[in-house]
């Protein structure tokens, strides 16, 4: 498992095998509206970009036009889903800063420069059999890929999805048939009235892991949730950190999360993180 | 004559004092805090191309670095306030000058600390060390035994630290200006009477942005160093500056994005260039600059860096330093 960690010594900890990262240019595909202002992005890339390709990998995309240097940095970006026969990534796009906004103005036929695949993944354990996938707004991107991956191999899933309101819900016929799919809102205009961590409580003994993507707050209004039902450190809990980034690569340790082995970098070592690992 | 087969020849030494020598194939140096310990990219660029690479920041004692936010990006910029987080000389010394002896390309180690015996003693261990080509000092530290006062800004403050390193190891040394000197050439000056081999500049520039939702500063250490192409015209102005002043090779950096930038510099009067933020944001883009340099003498028919080194110094300084600059401009 993991290694102590002095500052800047970057040996990769966890359990997710390291990865070879590139640099390489997509052609965009296919830009569909899939939930309020979000849209799914798909990008005809190499093959073996795609292949093997696990839930909580990012990519590193430049937002911005060739000659421009402004944005100056890449955006990550989670994989939501991929198209293995295609050799076809997907990303949930939503217009939010400058970068976002560049990049949900994509259309057919547009070029992009990513880097990646970067970071580690969730990691569904071997003996698991009934996994509690929780997002939050956006960060549902790799939930719904990790989803694709526990329902291929025979799993049982349940999705829980918060949102403010009822547009910023992922559509149910977005998951495989066989996830049961629970939501809340916010302002109660559908599921649950309230936040859907919430509903965790009542998975906890059911989960032998759990898993989720969203904004830090989310994170520890579920750890408080939770944390009743848990027994010791059961069902473990997998969360994915945003952080604002430069290289993606573990150069410049502009990302770190500080953890109980020290400050490291989400690109290398995370973004995925056990959730009683982290600091807060 | 024109069908005489002929390549450009990109090498430059950057110690060419020194008995060590610091000999680089091409120009283009990774700049320190964007490479890593020159590991990082390996997967993803071929990294023995480089004319070399300079490490991140070492101090005396590891650092677990500053509180998040760390960088926020900027116009054409970014902000960094990393804090040095480092494994320390002692936790680097174990695991990269063997890491280093299995490459082949020139590695330079970056020292930072608050005192003058403790950069003196870095270089001594470094001494020791093999597959270390270079050492390069960051004099932007506040100095504790003159009340935080940046060792960078003072020009005997920064030629004390130089020499002492250079009383405590016979390898190459760099020494990397800070911006924020009231007189950059007066340091530079006085680092190379104090025995600096080359002189790297600039480090970034301190400056803030505030998160007016939060109402606060946007980094956790409130204020952070600015690079990218946003600071590039200041890099130059100084680079051409300090050019003019000393004898010892200058290593420009600020904001080099593309060949133009690159050539921008060495024209100034830099005889290198580093590439920092531009390698996050394109980690290609180091080995893209040395094939296009390459691809740019071929064209103009120029031989040797050295012909261009300087090119747009006034004739006066070009006297003085750059004997070798002769331009089309000049034998009309």
């Amino acid at each position: 498992m993991s290694q102590r960690q002095l500052g800047g010594d970057l040996t990769v900890a966890g359990t997710s095998a390291p990865v070879r990262s590139r640099e390489f240019v997509g052609e965009v595909v296919g830009i569909e509206p899939i939930m309020g202002d979000a849209a799914v992005l798909s990008v005809d890339v190499p093959m073996t970009v795609v292949h093997g390709l696990r839930s909580g990998r990012f990519f590193e995309i430049t937002c911005r036009d060739e000659v421009a240097f402004d944005p100056l940095l890449r955006r990550p970006y989670s994989v939501y889903r991929i198209d293995a026969e295609r050799g076809r990534l997907l990303f949930l796009v939503r217009p939010f800063g400058r970068g976002s906004a560049w990049l949900s103005r994509r259309r057919p036929g547009d070029r992009l420069a990513l880097l990646g695949p970067l970071g580690n993944t969730y990691d569904i354990g071997p003996t698991s059999q009934n996994v509690l996938l929780i997002a939050g707004g956006v960060g549902v991107a790799p939930m719904v890929m990790l989803a694709d991956e526990a329902i291929g191999r025979g799993l049982n899933v349940t999705f829980l999805m918060g949102a403010t309101t009822v547009p910023g819900l992922l559509p149910a016929t977005e998951l495989p048939d066989r996830v049961e799919y629970v939501v809340a809102t916010d302002d109660g205009s559908k599921g649950y009235h309230g936040f859907v961590t919430d509903l965790a409580a009542d998975y906890v003994r059911w989960a032998d892991q759990i898993f989720a993507c969203g904004p830090e707050s989310m994170y520890l209004e579920l750890r408080t949730a939770i944390g009743p039902h848990r027994i010791g450190r059961r069902p473990t809990v997998q969360v994915s950190m945003e952080r604002e980034m430069a290289c993606g690569l573990g150069a410049c340790l502009g990302c770190v999360v500080e953890t109980r082995h020290g400050m490291v970098a989400s690109c290398i070592q995370g973004p995925v993180f056990d959730l009683d690992e982290i600091i807060w | 004559m024109s069908d005489e087969l002929w390549t450009p020849d990109l090498t430059v030494d950057l110690a060419p004092n020194n008995p060590r020598e610091l000999r680089l194939a091409n120009p283009v140096i990774a700049a320190s805090g964007c490479f890593g310990y020159g590991q990082e990219y390996a997967g993803v660029i071929d990294v023995e191309r480089l004319g070399a690479f300079v490490s991140k920041g070492i101090t005396p004692e590891p650092r677990g670095g500053n509180s998040m936010p760390r960088i926020k990006e900027t116009p054409a910029g970014m902000l960094n306030a990393i804090g040095l987080q480092n494994p320390g000389i002692r936790g680097f010394i174990r695991k990269y000058p063997k890491l280093w002896a299995r490459m082949s390309v020139p590695a330079i180690v970056n020292i930072s600390a608050e005192t003058v015996d403790d950069y003196a003693m870095m270089a001594a261990l470094l001494d020791e060390q093999p597959a270390i080509a270079g050492i390069e000092i960051n004099v932007s530290c506040p100095n504790i035994a003159r009340g935080g006062y940046c060792f960078g800004w003072d020009p005997e403050m920064s030629a004390d630290v130089t020499r002492a390193v250079g009383a405590a190891t016979t390898l190459p040394l760099i020494v990397k200006l800070s911006p924020g000197a009231v007189d950059v050439v007066a340091v530079a000056e006085a680092v190379e009477a104090a025995g600096a081999d080359a002189i790297s500049l600039i480090n970034t520039l301190v400056g803030m942005t505030i998160d007016v939702h939060r109402r606060r500063p946007t980094l956790g250490n409130v204020t952070g160093g600015l690079s990218g192409p946003a600071i590039r015209p200041i890099a130059v102005r100084m680079v051409y500056q300090v050019a003019a002043a000393v004898r010892v090779p200058v290593i420009g950096m600020g904001g080099i994005m593309a060949l133009d930038d690159l050539l921008e510099f060495v024209m100034a009067g830099a005889s290198a260039i580093q590439v920092g933020t531009g390698i996050f944001v394109d980690p290609g883009l180091p080995i893209r600059l040395i094939d296009e340099l390459t691809e740019w003498m071929t064209r103009h028919g120029v031989r040797r860096l050295d012909e261009i080194v300087g090119a747009a110094q006034p004739a006066a300084a070009r006297q003085f330093r750059f004997a070798g600059v002769e331009t089309a401009g000049d034998s009309a």
